[in-house]
């Protein structure tokens, strides 16, 4: 397929994947907070924005701490990158410039998002329905998800497009996990009742934890379940399938390889041992390979570095490109 | 009878698609009108807003340029369709048919040929030479088939007796056709009953059609199944979801000028698996923008060396370069002539009255009358540009003598049309609105013409201009199949000579 569309599919993929995982943050935070004291609210929202990788976009508006501000920042600042509104704005562009190459709902549950999103006024729903709006947010985007699911061809295109939704969903958990285990010392069951929410992992958790709240075995879970789709190896080894998929028959790319060494270290991972050992300089080390993965991936498919070659030669014989 | 919608309608004097003059319905919209009338005012509002909502959720938008840096707007579409019969489409059919090989025949003998028509005296090579679609890169650009305009768009009014008459040609890059198949998809889920008693022939074979004129127009390079790629300059063009619409509907990829790369003049695209080869390029950007190399240096939007790699036939670029001087409006006028010269016949389609302004007679006539005709400049398309005289303000009419004087070549006069109308819903009623009709016509080695077109409305009251750009709106566009009476009248005729057992058809 064409390069540009596999990239504007990867990204659109990505886009969206940060607007859910941030409406769910954001909802768990505004609830989880209604019975906490202004001290303990300022935390909650500064480690919400640090797990988002905002807290210093957010510091350079000079915009108090507060749950208003850093809610109003986070949901429809369009001046923010990072907002859902321009998460999902950036979608829709994405999208639109491969609709081509997508089914007609599939770009319509895109489209029709996005214009509800515009018509939506935002600024009183924070205030007065944050829940029904996070709840929105959230269902419209597993709603493009399951219609793409079940109206897109599995060609390359659909491989793109959940790359980008699998190496932003585990880029976003490990640093939502790498944020809340400075709990770890003091063990706090409502600190991670909320963590767990805000990977809508709380029900799976407890099926398989039968009523522990140990953040070791909440820690494990989120990072190595092999059954829960929003755990880091779950959407590591999916991005795995999709790219090993993308060189069928030929040798394996470099993206591959990397996403690979990565999938085997936490496939045999031992989490009593990453806790007790550097575990936030563990999870500093995985977010790091997760964006290597993605630099890979452009190299490999998007920038078509022997391509530019070829063009700049063609176009200036003699000269030559670094 | 719609009461209601009716009650005071009043046709005005003009030609009435829907009415003859005496008030009576003609009668192959008898089926529709009888439909339309089950329903009322409140239900019809209702549809329309479930209309507004399709068109956008699905993104079925233009772009208006100059305001408010682009806006997406959809396109509306009248819930009252066209209805054209089996009869008057055989003469249109036929006209376009007629027309467009000419054009094609005047192209290639012009480009590639021996440009026997100017030879012949039949069109000034000046007129040709000064035009300015006409492309000196164009010559020797070989066009297998001589389809140089594969796609064309040649639009069509009705005048006050009802003739059909063409108004324009479209031999560059025509849209529309993405609004002639979405519409006929949203008329049949907002109104299905009206299409009950009505036989309507369908148009949503359209990318299939293009992509097998593209295909057969392909170099022999590209073998039996060449690689067709639809050229858009961008997202940010206002006709940007037709080429969404031509790409997904042949299944080809929607390639952007970065995406490509021309190698030892063969074109490739970008993809992630590398270079692949392209052999024909359904191209959406103009001629200026294609090939930086060639034509404007500063163009971005085009591929450096794509007119080196046409040149020597690895790769077909559909519409040809350099057609514009065939729909320029002043070439127009000389139309009917080369209809004449080419194909020694007489045009089934006639023109409007056209009067060229470097002449100095047809000037000082023109000139002498100024308020009372239509001016257009030459070379634009899109309704830009435009002075109608009636309508006119005096500084309006005195700017325009300036400019006629000031480059006589540059503009062209035409008598006003009295533009047929067609009731269309304002509010909770009809009111009769100017209409106009551009079918598209296909060309390899077979001419086609996709039955209907777009019917564009003018939606302002009294309003001529009927452009998108200018605030048009859209009617589907419904060419009958057979009328009732003529199914009936083969019924008969089989049942006379066929045995029976096979005469059982029902109407």
């Amino acid at each position: 397929m064409l390069a540009r569309d596999a990239e504007n599919l990867f990204w659109a993929g990505r886009y969206l994947e940060r607007a859910e995982d941030t409406a769910r943050l954001l909802d768990v935070t505004y609830h989880g907070l209604l019975e906490a004291n202004v001290a303990e609210q300022r935390a909650a929202w500064l480690s919400a924005l640090e797990a988002v990788g905002l807290s210093e976009a957010f510091a350079a508006t000079d915009r108090q701490v507060t749950a208003a501000n850093v809610s109003e920042f986070l949901v429809r600042d369009s001046e923010n990158p990072g907002s859902i509104v321009s998460a999902v704005e950036a979608a829709r562009e994405n999208v639109r410039t491969v609709r081509e190459s997508l089914s007609t709902e599939c770009w319509e549950a895109i489209n029709s998002f996005c214009l509800s999103m515009r018509s939506r006024n935002l600024e009183i729903e924070i205030e007065q329905q944050p829940h029904e709006l996070y709840g929105f947010i959230r269902r419209q985007c597993q709603t493009v998800a399951g219609v793409a699911s079940e109206t897109l061809a599995r060609d390359d295109g659909w491989r793109f497009l959940r790359l980008g939704w699998n190496l932003e969903r585990a880029e976003w958990t490990c640093r939502l996990l790498r944020v809340r285990q400075v709990h770890l010392e003091a063990p706090g069951f409502h600190e991670w009742v909320g963590t767990l929410r805000s990977a809508s992992a709380l029900e799976a958790y407890r099926r398989t934890s039968r009523g522990s709240m140990d953040p070791a075995d909440v820690i494990e879970f989120l990072l190595l379940s092999d059954s829960f789709p929003r755990s880091v190896f779950f959407a590591i080894r999916s991005a795995e399938t999709s790219l090993r998929e993308l060189c069928a028959g030929d040798e394996p790319s470099q993206p591959l390889r990397l996403v690979g060494r990565l999938r085997a270290e936490l496939e045999f991972a031992d989490p009593r041992e990453l806790l007790s050992g550097d575990f936030e300089g563990e999870l500093i080390g995985i977010e790091r390979a997760i964006r290597g993965v993605c630099t890979a991936v452009g190299v490999q498919y998007f920038i078509n570095i022997h391509d530019v070659d070829l063009h700049m030669l063609q176009l200036f014989p003699g000269a030559g490109v670094e | 009878m719609a009461s209601d919608l009716f009650s005071e309608y009043d046709t005005e004097g003009f030609f009435d698609e829907v009415f003859e003059a005496t008030g009576a319905p003609r009668p192959h919209y008898a089926g529709l009108l009888k439909r339309l009338s089950y329903f009322s005012a409140e239900e019809l509002a209702r549809r329309e807003r479930r209309r507004d909502a399709a068109f956008r959720n699905q993104g079925i938008t233009f772009t208006v340029y100059g305001e408010d840096e682009g806006i997406e707007r959809t396109f509306p579409m009248d819930l009252m369709p066209r209805v054209i019969t089996a009869a008057e489409w055989a003469h249109i059919e036929a006209g376009l048919e007629q027309r467009v090989t000419v054009l094609n025949q005047f192209l290639d003998d012009l480009y590639v040929g021996e440009r026997a028509a100017i030879r012949d005296g039949v069109i000034p090579w000046w007129v040709v030479t000064s035009s300015d679609g006409f492309s000196r890169e164009a010559f020797g650009i070989p066009m297998p088939r001589g389809a140089r305009c594969l796609v064309a768009g040649i639009d069509l009014v009705r005048d006050g007796e009802g003739t059909y008459r063409v108004l324009e040609d479209n031999l560059r890059s025509p849209s529309g056709i993405s609004y002639v198949v979405e519409n006929r998809v949203a008329m049949t889920r907002l109104l299905p009953q009206m299409f009950t008693d009505t036989p309507v022939r369908p148009v949503d074979h359209y990318g299939r059609s293009l992509l097998g004129a593209l295909n057969r127009v392909a170099p022999a390079a590209g073998g039996d199944d060449p690689t067709v790629v639809v050229l858009t300059p961008g997202v940010f063009n206002s006709a940007y979801f037709e080429h969404v619409f031509l790409a997904a509907h042949m299944g080809v990829e929607l390639v952007e000028g970065r995406d490509l790369v021309v190698d030892d003049q063969v074109v490739y695209m970008r993809t992630t698996k590398g270079l692949k080869r392209v052999d024909v390029i359904y191209r959406r950007i103009d001629d200026a923008f294609l090939d930086p190399v060639v034509f404007r240096a500063d163009s971005s939007l085009g591929v450096p060396g794509l007119m080196s790699a046409a040149r020597v036939g690895s790769v077909t670029i559909v519409n040809a370069v350099g057609n514009g001087v065939a729909d320029d409006k002043a070439v127009y006028a000389y139309v009917p002539e080369l209809i004449r010269y080419y194909s020694g016949e007489e045009p089934i389609l006639p023109n409007v009255e056209t009067y060229l302004l470097w002449d100095p007679d047809q000037r000082a006539a023109v000139l002498d009358r100024l308020d009372q005709l239509v001016i257009k400049p030459v070379a634009e398309a899109g309704g830009y540009g435009i002075t109608i005289g009636p309508a006119a303000s005096e500084q309006d009419l005195e700017k325009c003598r300036r400019d006629i004087l000031s480059d006589p070549r540059n503009w062209i006069a035409q008598e006003v049309v009295s533009l047929s109308r067609h009731p269309t819903l304002i509010g909770d009623h009809a009111e009769g609105r100017h209409v106009d009709l551009r079918p598209f016509v296909l060309t390899s080695d077979v001419v086609e013409v996709i039955p209907g077109g777009l019917t564009r409305v003018a939606m302002k009251k009294g309003s001529l201009v009927v452009n998108s750009s200018q605030g048009g709106g859209s009617k589907d566009t419904w060419v009958l199949a057979r009328t009732r009476d003529e199914l009936e009248a083969d019924v008969v005729a089989s049942s006379v000579n066929v045995e029976s057992g096979s005469t059982e058809v029902s109407a």
